[in-house]
């Protein structure tokens, strides 16, 4: 988790190949999201570690704020009504795992999410700037 | 299969080891599968009541919520029982214990411990939300600030109101105990699958061992049918199974044993090869299986025949035979090793014939067989005449090609039914059976003619003759074989003494003669030994001086039991005995001894000479020359001082032994002892022998002297005798002058010497010692 902080923190992963663009190092654990406030926009590559104990998803809509439509239930996000926005969605990651995901995100404001039932409202979200 | 035999075990050492090997680890796998099933079994009966728990979790946290709205608008609602229901449930997951029951829902539950990380971390969060939830709760109802509620589980709920702040939490809560149901669920889904592959796995495990083993077992019954197959073809054992059609399997073997194909010996054929007398006990052997073991003989593919023993081993009733197996060795070279044996215990090894054992067997049968019926039998004893002269003078080696050169003829005129044997030396004997006198007669003549030509030995022409004794048997006289060949031996010693070369019946009578003879040997023998002969000496006369020039020594035998014995009588059993050369010696050794005391004693005449008879039998034996040597040296006599006499036959017979009596008498003469042909003139002419012969005298026999006065023919041969000797620088001596009137004749003749009772008979060394010492002629 530190070390994907400290990748976030830099931006872009030493490591990282010129073609899959910078590796941002996300953090996902119950019930809080670790991530870089600030990126260079271009291809990053998103590699999203759940550290649990419950399993996570993480979804990356263009907002700027936390202020998200939600369904019914009052508990989660309307992932329909943000559809247009949202530039990716990464289903569901079983504790101890980590995901890579690639993706091209342009200058702007986002917001990371997980949307399994209460977790976007208990504190599982945080905003990123793309510049 | 008896014990202590050895048996072949095809899965012993390595293959059983593998057998059990194979049950090993296939039990081994079995009780680790039905360990596993009930280990798998066993969690999974724990898993249930604990999914059904989790499960209700989820329930609980809600009802919870619900009853926190319900009690807040007045209504009847118990949330602490519930709250406390809903911890100590999450408290019992996680570490084991009883959950509590739920009024109309479910009875308390006791549960283990929560197993695998995993699970144990979601049920860790599951208990913080639902303390969380429930100290939230309570605040709520307490009036206190929510917000100021210490939450542990990492939520942040983003409401500060009590009623949404609970809705987060109760959504957390019941979220997370979906999940940790989930995983305890998919636990033991995970469990019973893992179980089902390592079943899986162990089951593929042991059909590969059980296959492995199914092979591991083929293969070894291929090894063992092979190894028994490679016994069977490689042995050299005749191997056949006989079933009711004759031979069913005949092995690789015979076509080595006897050059057949397997083919040929199937069936029946089999029988067709072995030897007719063999035939039905070994037909009766391989099909009934009447004897343990039988020999018999197999004709080979040339004609020979094989001897075999073998094992008959009845496996009818073994259902991988079904026949009775017979294990056939062949022992033909041990039968023709002894039958080797037998026949060199039976037979002279020189001749090929019978020995004096089987001539004895069979003449014990025949014996027998006489006793039974009236043909009578005969037994021809045949000894070679002068074959001791051609073995002591021209070797054994050709004493042997002579005695099987004999050995042949002789087969040549008997019949296959007798029996022809050696008996030892130059003795031969024949047994004929249904032969009467006459028939045995002629049969012993053409013995004889058989010998008439010249034997071949080594390219040397010998002409050797035979005495045959001949014993002919009745049915009336019981005697043994030992007997009847000692009564052939009379008659052959009677035909011998009769003159050879011929043969004589066996008469009573003959007995009493071969004893004597046997008698007179043995006194001969013991006489030498206790020193019962003597020698006296007869002189010569010089003819012209009338003085005394020489003596001859005459042996005499005084026996204790017999008397005076006449030299005539004596002398030819001492050369047929061999006792001649034990005589001969003493002759020779006396005969020195006195002339050497008559030199110091008495004036001799210069030319006087001590005459000593020898006889061709010790001059062809050799070693007369050393002897007489030594003699001469021992009693420091000059060697013209002695002389030897020998017969004209000596000088007369061709061969070897002529030649080495010559080399002897060559050699004696060299040295200057003088040499004298005694009886000359009844021998055979020889006068070309003469010549080479290293002669000093001729004596001229007393046949011719006893009527040189008054027979002209005596006289005219005298004369001539006389004349041959000074013709050819000879003495002449006259023997057996007993007359005036034959010693005033052969004066006239010229003769030199004369010996003879006239002038002096045979005396004793003192007389003759008188004599000399006298001075005095003997002749008036």
């Amino acid at each position: 988790m530190a070390a994907a902080a400290a990748l976030g923190g830099c931006g872009s992963a030493p490591s990282a190949s010129p073609t899959h663009g910078a590796v941002i190092g996300i953090g996902e654990r119950d019930f809080h999201i670790q991530a870089p406030q600030h990126i260079t926009a271009g291809l990053v590559t998103i590699r999203d570690h759940n550290a649990g104990p419950e399993k996570h998803e993480l979804i990356i809509v263009r907002a700027a704020s936390t202020q998200l439509p939600l369904r019914s239930d009052g508990l989660t996000v309307d992932e329909d009504r943000i559809k247009p926005r949202t530039v990716v969605s990464i289903p569901g990651i079983a504790p101890g795992h980590t995901q890579d995901t690639r993706l091209r995100l342009p200058p702007g404001h986002y917001l990371l999410f997980c949307n399994m039932a209460g977790h976007f409202r208990g504190g599982m979200h945080t905003e990123l700037v793309v510049s | 299969m008896r014990r202590g035999q050895s048996r072949i075990r095809p899965l012993q050492s390595r293959g059983r080891r593998a057998v059990v090997a194979f049950i090993a680890i296939a039990a081994m796998l079995a009780a680790g599968e039905i360990a596993l099933t009930v280990h798998v079994a066993s969690r999974n009966a724990h898993r249930a009541p604990m999914l059904q728990v989790a499960a209700r979790q989820r329930t609980l946290a809600e009802r919870y919520t619900k009853a926190l709205l319900l009690d807040r608008t007045g209504a009847a609602a118990d949330p602490d029982v519930l709250g406390r229901t809903l911890i100590a449930s999450a408290k019992a997951l996680l570490d084991g214990g009883t959950a509590p029951e739920v009024a109309g829902d479910d009875d308390a539950t006791k549960l283990p411990a929560a197993q695998g990380r995993e699970i144990r971390a979601q049920l860790t969060q599951e208990l913080r939300l639902a303390n969380d939830l429930v100290a939230t709760g309570q605040a709520w109802l307490a009036g206190d600030q929510v917000d100021t509620v210490r939450l542990t589980a990492g939520e942040h709920p983003d409401s500060t109101m009590p009623a949404e702040r609970l809705r987060v939490l109760t959504a957390l809560t019941s979220n997370v105990s979906l999940n940790a149901a989930r995983s305890i669920g998919a636990s033991t889904d995970a469990n019973t699958a893992s179980t089902i592959r390592t079943q899986i796995a162990l089951g593929i495990v042991g059909l590969l061992l059980s296959v492995g083993l199914a092979l591991a077992l083929m293969v070894a019954g291929r090894r063992q049918v092979a190894h028994f197959r490679s016994l069977v073809v490689a042995s050299q054992d005749l191997v056949l199974i006989f079933g009711a059609q004759g031979a069913r399997y005949v092995s690789h073997s015979v076509e080595q044993l006897l050059g057949r194909g397997q083919r040929e010996l199937g069936g029946w054929s089999f029988f067709e090869c072995v030897h007719d007398e063999d035939r039905e006990p070994l037909r009766n052997a391989c099909l009934h299986a009447d004897r343990r073991t039988i020999g018999f003989r197999l004709a080979a593919a040339d004609g020979a025949w094989r001897h075999l023993e073998a094992h008959v081993t009845d496996l009818r009733d073994d259902r991988h035979v079904r026949g009775v197996v017979l294990n056939g060795r062949d022992i033909t070279e041990r039968v023709q090793l002894e039958q080797e044996l037998t026949h060199q215990a039976f037979h002279d090894s020189l001749t090929g014939l019978a020995n004096r054992g089987l001539l004895l067997d069979h003449l014990t049968q025949a014996l027998a067989r006489t006793r039974r019926s009236d043909h009578p039998l005969a037994v021809l004893l045949l000894d070679l005449d002068g074959f001791k002269q051609v073995n002591d003078s021209l070797g054994h080696a050709i004493g042997d090609d002579v005695l099987r050169a004999v050995a042949r003829r002789f087969a040549t005129v008997t019949r296959p039914s007798d029996t022809l044997a050696r008996l030892g030396g130059d003795e031969f004997a024949l047994l004929t059976e249904d032969i009467d006198e006459l028939r045995a007669g002629a049969l012993a003549a053409r013995l004889l003619d058989c010998l008439t030509e010249p034997v071949e030995a080594s390219g040397r022409t010998l002409r050797i003759g035979a005495s045959v004794g001949i014993v002919v048997h009745g049915r009336g006289d019981h005697i043994d074989a030992d007997d009847l060949l000692r009564r052939a031996d009379v008659a052959m010693y009677a035909a011998k003494a009769a003159g050879r070369n011929r043969f004589e019946f066996f008469r009573e009578e003959m007995g009493e003669r071969v004893g004597e003879l046997l008698s007179l040997e043995q006194d001969l023998r013991t006489g030498l030994e206790r020193g019962e002969f003597t020698v006296h000496y007869q002189p010569e006369i010089d003819l012209a001086t009338d003085a005394i020039v020489g003596a001859e020594a005459l042996v005499r035998w005084t026996s204790p039991t017999r008397g005076s014995v006449s030299p005539g009588y004596f002398i030819p059993i001492a050369e047929s005995s061999g006792l001649i050369s034990p005589l001969g010696e003493f002759v020779l050794n006396e005969a020195c001894r006195q002339v050497a005391a008559w030199r110091e004693q008495c004036p001799l005449d210069p030319r006087f000479t001590m005459w000593v008879n020898v006889s061709g039998a010790q001059l062809s034996q050799g070693g007369v020359a050393e002897l007489v040597q030594r003699t001469l040296e021992t009693f420091a006599l000059p060697a013209a001082m002695l002389g030897l006499e020998i017969t004209e036959s000596v000088i007369v017979e061709e061969g070897s032994a002529a030649e080495r009596a010559q080399a002897e008498l060559q050699i004696l003469h060299d040295r200057g002892v003088r040499v004298a042909i005694d009886d000359f003139g009844t021998g055979f002419s020889a006068l070309g022998q003469l010549r080479r012969f290293p002669v000093d005298v001729l004596k001229v026999d007393r046949s011719f002297i006893t009527g040189v006065h008054d027979e002209p023919k005596d006289a005219a041969i005298t004369a001539g005798l006389i004349n041959l000797a000074h013709a050819l620088g000879l003495l002449a001596i006259a023997e057996g002058v007993e007359t005036y009137e034959q010693l005033a004749s052969i004066r006239e003749l010229g003769c030199d010497l004369a010996q003879g009772f006239l002038l002096a008979r045979p005396m004793e060394p003192d007389r003759v010692r008188e004599l000399l010492l006298s001075g005095t002629g003997l002749v008036i």
